[in-house]
């Protein structure tokens, strides 16, 4: 059950009760004629199973009266065709139940994953993945089970309800006394929640500790091996393993205590019952069947009644399951375009005017930041961490949106562009460049599905290449598993390269990777990296000392401001701000540097 | 350090184990008497006993109770008012000592479910701990976690509710037949003992139709997750790609794909037939009942007294069908361990092997490899040799062998043709514990416990804090260490400190200056975002590579250029080696890099390679 992970998170509106049912039963409306049909089933089976033990008890009476077995057989025929037509119309009301539940938790995923997939960057940023997807996913088959739930305690209500009145019909102070059983399920079953909920988190924690410490040592075994230590792993895993098993055997002995603790109530009431019954039959004021029926109503309502009183938890997560889904759904995204104009081709000049943008209220990261690139241009942009270099591409990239000032791709502002038709215009590059769990030749042409293998070739010779792709067991067919781990992390980029290239777009942002990548692919990476420039302008992060050797201007930032531009050679010799970021971040990139690394 | 466990024969020879810890695991073992082994084992056997006991007891007393009830009415009938005291406090103690029988029973057989899981947790563990290196750089880590969490745990949920429900259906389905036996007339027993019959078939019938759905569901929702999570990570190239729509459509085929297992999954939840044949067997026993009556061969209260009795068939009727689901899925996880307990790890120890200090010569005769079981060759004709002290640097794109040419030295693998020595002698003539002691492995992702950095400096060997403070000095990892709020005391890990993949190389190059060890191969791929930090990285290096053979791998061209030999590897061949001059002047893949990198023309390389 949801007791892990309840804490409220930011963008959790508090929904009123009122507000949720109503979102709620907005879904089931689109199943009206299923939930009318299974209401009406659901009564129907619950009157079944409350009149069935009438019978017997009727038939119990007349054994009083006479032993002729002609009086029963209408009796007998009677409960017959009432068990087949219980079973029939159980049969059919959980069918209808479970196609209505299934298909509003159907629904529901798709709105969910719908809003998900239309926000801006910023949403993600805010919310990590795991929580969206267990809230689209989980949260809602958690949903779906409190329905199903809900299912089971109406009906366990109409047997409740049915069962009661005619109780009360046939012995009103019987009834009373067999109504201490209700308050008291209610209150164990309340009392074993609280408790239960706390012991089961101390549960989960005991064995969270032990999966992280068996987690660790798989990872470290290596280390563990070489230097002999696995006796000292042992003996803390035999204490995060002991304390586990004690603190859930104590979880496990309060679970099992319930069910016995009904039973002892049920042998009270029943006790009770036999008494005050047995004084009445002794007074001829009860007949043995009404009596039966009493007895056995302590264990027919058994079930009934804790799934009733064991439901207001059990609703209340469900409910937070709801919400945390229908939260999601509601979010609005923040990036809007304010018209839509389709461009077929932009030449790619590129304007900021007076920009302001921040990620966070009062943390600006441009504030009146102007710069202007021509089509063509290609420009890398250096700086230190928090300057503000991936703000740039993000919000060219309409990732994120600005709050005052304006961008102009084209001399048109940003904002009227159709948001979908612009963003295939610009090639994006990120520094981890992300790859889908298929193969190649699906990442490569995943913008454009109908591209021939020709242009695959294509486009992979005039990025350094397909020499490597050979190398691989399959080729461009090589699955290349989740986020391509199976290649380096320059052989995606490459993969990348390729993608971006068949895309063709007229601006490209390239931010370069960090990570240290061998000298072979590297080499094909400078190669693809020409071409890729050559005839489109090209906004590049740049962390490689090649790369900025080999652009038509640099752009260095500070704080979200331009302290400094111009080509490499001519702010080397200024000997300003650039000269110092190159003896910080690339001067270890240079030949120079590798021949001297023996003095360091 | 490997130690024999009486319990194992040669071929089960491990590298670590535990004295007196208990192993059920015996070759080829069943998945079913694995458990069984477990659960019969010491005190449980005791617990097990009184488990079936009380539980007998307790529906025994559920029975009696029906009985009494019966046997109250009548002689409410009879207007027997002295025996109304009689019947309460008889009915009283029976209907409270039934349920006091049961938390007993509960309580013990939930220690037995508990004990289930931890013992056989830590006989996986241990198990594992015993396995070669060469079997855990096959496994996943997620693969091997789950099996020890989910797997394990699913032992726990065998034992209770699993098998202790249908030790409990299974009484409170015999009790009763018994009690009609014993105290009603015995033709009573017939419509029950029918239904019992047709019961189980129908339960068979239901499991083997319910299985496949709720294995669909399950794997659908594990698919959904998957997708989901792929499309999240990957969601600023959907969204400059523009594929969203496409990116919708695949989540909506998984989630209509796992409605309709849901429906289904109800369709045949709404067939239950054991419902209709409780409810059928009620209406006939009743019918039947009267029948006696008529002929006077029972009374009013014995037909309530049956009545009674046969209310108890509604218990196994509602929770059979998930406990045999449960059984299904433990069966499974048991099966999956004892897969990776009973797997030969791959160390074929030479008894006769030398034990003897090392100088750090390596020479590779021909060698090649593959993986068992492939035909595949990673590795074809390798051959070199460095001298006690040099420098060997690989190079090579990803995929052409370079990690698999260094686990060949400490025999993680052992080579397929050729041979590789050590001061001329092969690799397979050294006792293996003699060999690795020698070899110190640095892996690409260093791996750190969640601990305090000075436990991970000193986790090969127990030192002084002065020699922990020496070598992080020489690894250059002193300054960044000392700066740390809590200095050497500092916490690694998810809760503590997160370390820089630069800082966390030169934590492991402590550790190696500590152990000191005579070979050592360092498998780079940090990359230094700032100059400062390369300086120190590079100082580090050059430190370990001092007074010992090291084999680097790496694409640092500072280290590539300065090492004695310099092999490039491409495809599991060799295709060029030598010094860095010799390369410059002989490889055009290697003089390309520099080439192209530093936008050198060929002339004046050439001249500077021999700076």
């Amino acid at each position: 059950m949801a007791f892990i992970g309840l804490e409220a998170e930011k963008y959790d509106r508090i929904y009123q009760d009122r507000d949720l049912f109503r979102r709620i039963i907005g879904y089931f409306k689109n199943y009206k004629k299923k939930i009318i049909a299974i209401t009406l089933l659901l009564t129907i089976s619950s009157l079944i199973h409350a009149i069935l033990p009438i019978l017997i008890t009727i038939a119990i009476n007349s054994l009083e009266i006479s032993t002729n077995i002609e009086n029963f057989i209408i009796i007998i025929l009677i409960m017959l065709s009432f068990n087949f037509l219980g079973f029939l119309i159980n049969y059919f009301q959980q069918i209808k139940t479970s196609e209505a539940i299934g298909n509003v938790i159907l629904d529901i995923r798709k709105d969910a994953n719908n809003s998900v997939l239309n926000h801006d960057l910023s949403f993600f940023d805010q919310n990590p993945s795991g929580k969206i997807v267990s809230r689209i996913n989980t949260d809602s088959q958690d949903f779906g089970r409190t329905m199903e739930l809900l299912m089971e305690v109406i009906s366990s209500c109409f047997v409740v309800v049915v069962f009661t009145i005619i109780m009360f019909f046939l012995n009103i102070f019987l009834s009373f006394i067999f109504m201490i059983i209700i308050p008291s399920f209610f209150i164990v079953a309340i009392l074993f929640m609280k408790a239960a909920r706390r012991r089961t988190i101390l549960g989960q924690r005991a064995i969270a500790s032990v999966n992280a410490f068996v987690k660790e040592t798989y990872s470290g075994i290596q280390i563990a091996k070489t230097f002999s230590q696995e006796e000292k792993l042992f003996k803390e895993f035999e204490q995060v393993n002991n304390q586990s098993y004690k603190v859930n055997l104590k979880r496990a002995f309060l679970f099992n205590i319930i069910f016995p603790s009904l039973g002892i109530i049920q042998a009270f009431v029943l006790v009770l019952l036999i008494y005050f019954g047995g004084i009445d039959i002794l007074k001829g004021t009860i007949s043995i069947g009404n009596l039966n029926l009493f007895i056995q109503g302590t264990w027919l309502l058994t079930f009934p009644l804790f799934t009733i009183a064991a439901f207001w938890p059990q609703l209340q997560a469900g409910l937070a399951s709801a919400e945390r889904i229908f939260a999601l759904i509601d979010t609005n995204p923040k990036v809007i375009q304010t018209d839509n104009i389709k461009p077929t081709k932009l030449k790619g000049k590129i304007e900021f005017k007076n920009l302001t943008f921040e990620y966070e209220e009062d943390k600006k990261v441009f504030e009146n930041f102007s710069l202007t690139i021509n089509p063509g241009e290609s420009i890398a942009i250096v700086g230190h961490t928090g300057a503000g270099k991936s703000s740039l591409a993000n919000l060219l990239a309409r990732f994120y949106e600005f709050q005052a000032g304006d961008i102009l791709i084209d001399d048109i502002s940003i904002r009227q562009f159709d948001l979908s038709k612009y963003r295939k215009k610009i090639g994006i590059i990120p520094q981890t460049p992300f790859l889908w769990a298929d193969t190649i030749e699906n990442n490569i042409k995943y913008c454009c599905k109908n591209a021939e293998k020709e242009d695959i070739t294509n486009a992979l010779n005039q990025t350094g290449g397909a020499e490597w792709i050979e190398d691989l067991p399959n080729g461009l067919e090589t699955y290349i598993r989740e986020r391509g781990s199976l290649l380096s992390m320059g052989q995606r980029q490459l993969t990348v390269f390729s993608r971006v290239l068949l895309e063709n777009p007229s601006i490209l942002i390239l931010d370069e990777a960090t990570a240290s990548i061998d000298p072979f692919t590297e080499t094909r990476i400078q190669e693809a990296l020409e071409k890729i420039m050559k005839g489109r302008t090209s906004i590049i992060i740049a962390h490689r000392l090649w790369t900025i050797r080999h652009v038509d201007r640099i752009i260095v930032l500070d704080h979200g401001k331009i302290v400094e531009e111009g080509n490499h050679q001519a702010l080397i010799s200024k000997g300003g701000i650039y000269a110092n970021l190159y003896n910080t971040y690339f001067r270890h990139q240079s030949l120079d540097y590798i021949e001297k690394v023996r003095d360091l | 350090m490997a130690k024999l466990d009486k319990n194992f024969k040669k071929d089960y020879l491990v590298e670590f184990s535990i004295d007196g810890a208990h192993s059920f695991h015996i070759k080829n073992k069943k998945p079913s008497r694995w458990i069984l082994a477990h659960i019969l084992h010491g005190s449980n056997k005791i617990y097990i006993s009184i488990v079936l006991v009380t539980t007998i007891i307790a529906a025994m007393l559920s029975s009696a109770l029906m009985i009494v009830v019966g046997e109250a009415i009548n002689s409410f009938i009879l207007e027997n008012d002295t025996s109304l005291l009689f019947y309460v406090i008889l009915i009283l103690s029976l209907g409270i000592s039934a349920p006091l029988m049961r938390i007993g029973n509960f309580m013990l057989r939930e220690i037995l479910a508990q004990r289930l899981e931890r013992d056989a947790r830590k006989e996986f563990y241990i198990n594992l701990l015993g396995k070669s290196q060469s079997f855990h750089d096959q496994q996943k880590i997620g693969d091997l976690m789950a099996r020890t969490t989910n797997d394990v745990r699913m032992l726990n949920y065998l034992v209770s509710p699993a098998l202790s429900l249908i030790i409990e259906s299974f009484t409170s389905l015999i009790i009763p037949l018994i009690f009609i036996l014993m105290f009603y007339p015995s033709q009573l027993v017939l419509v029950p003992s029918i239904f019992i019959f047709t019961f189980l078939i129908a339960l068979r019938s239901y499991i083997k139709k319910i299985g496949p759905v709720t294995e669909k569901m399950r794997a659908n929702f594990g698919e959904m997750n998957i997708i989901l999570n792929e499309s999240i990570s990957g969601i600023s190239l959907i969204k400059s790609t523009v594929q969203e729509a496409q990116e919708k459509h695949k989540y909506l085929m998984k989630i209509k794909a796992y409605r309709d297992a849901f429906v289904e999954q109800g369709r045949i939840q709404a067939k239950y037939i054991p419902i209709l044949l409780l409810a059928l067997m009620n209406t006939i026993s009743l019918t039947h009942s009267i029948i006696l009556f008529s002929h006077g061969s029972i009374t009013v209260g014995q037909i309530i007294g049956y009545l009674g009795l046969l209310s108890q068939f509604r218990f196994p009727i509602f929770i059979s069908f998930f406990v045999f689901s449960i059984i299904k899925l433990a069966g499974a996880g048991a099966k999956r361990l004892l897969e990776i307990m009973n797997k030969k790890t791959e160390i074929d120890e030479n008894l006769e092997g030398k034990s003897k200090d090392i100088t750090g010569n390596i020479k590779f005769e021909n060698v090649s490899f593959c993986y068992p079981k492939s035909k595949n060759k990673i590795l074809q004709n390798i051959s070199f040799e460095i001298r006690s002290g040099e420098t060997l640097a690989l190079v090579g794109t990803t995929g052409s062998g370079k990690t698999t040419l260094t686990k060949l030295i400490t025999r993680l693998y052992d080579v397929t043709n050729g041979k590789i020595l050590i001061d001329g002698l092969d690799v397979r003539n050294y006792a293996l514990k003699s060999l690795r002691s020698q070899v110190s492995y640095i892996e690409q992702d260093v791996f750190l416990f969640s601990n305090h950095i000075i436990d991970n400096i000193s986790f090969g060997k127990k030192s002084s804090f002065e020699e922990v403070i020496k070598v992080a000095k020489l690894a250059q990892a002193h300054e960044f260490i000392s700066s740390l709020p809590n200095g050497y005391q500092s916490e690694i890990g998810e809760r503590g400190i997160q370390l820089s993949g630069g800082e966390r190389q030169r934590i492991a190059l402590a550790r190696a200056f500590l152990v000191d060890p005579r070979i050592l191969i360092l498998d780079d791929s940090t990359s230094a975002i700032d100059s400062k930090t390369e300086d120190e990285i590079q100082k580090a290096i050059n430190n370990i590579q001092k007074n010992r053979t090291t084999i680097i791998i790496t694409h640092r061209l500072s280290q590539i250029r300065w090492a004695d030999l310099i092999i490039v590897l491409k495809r599991g061949k060799i295709i060029a080696q030598g010094t860095h001059e010799y390369l410059i002047e002989n490889s055009p893949e290697y003089r390309k890099i520099f080439i192209k990198k530093f936008d050198l023309d060929e002339e004046k390389l050439k001249t500077r390679g021999r700076i």
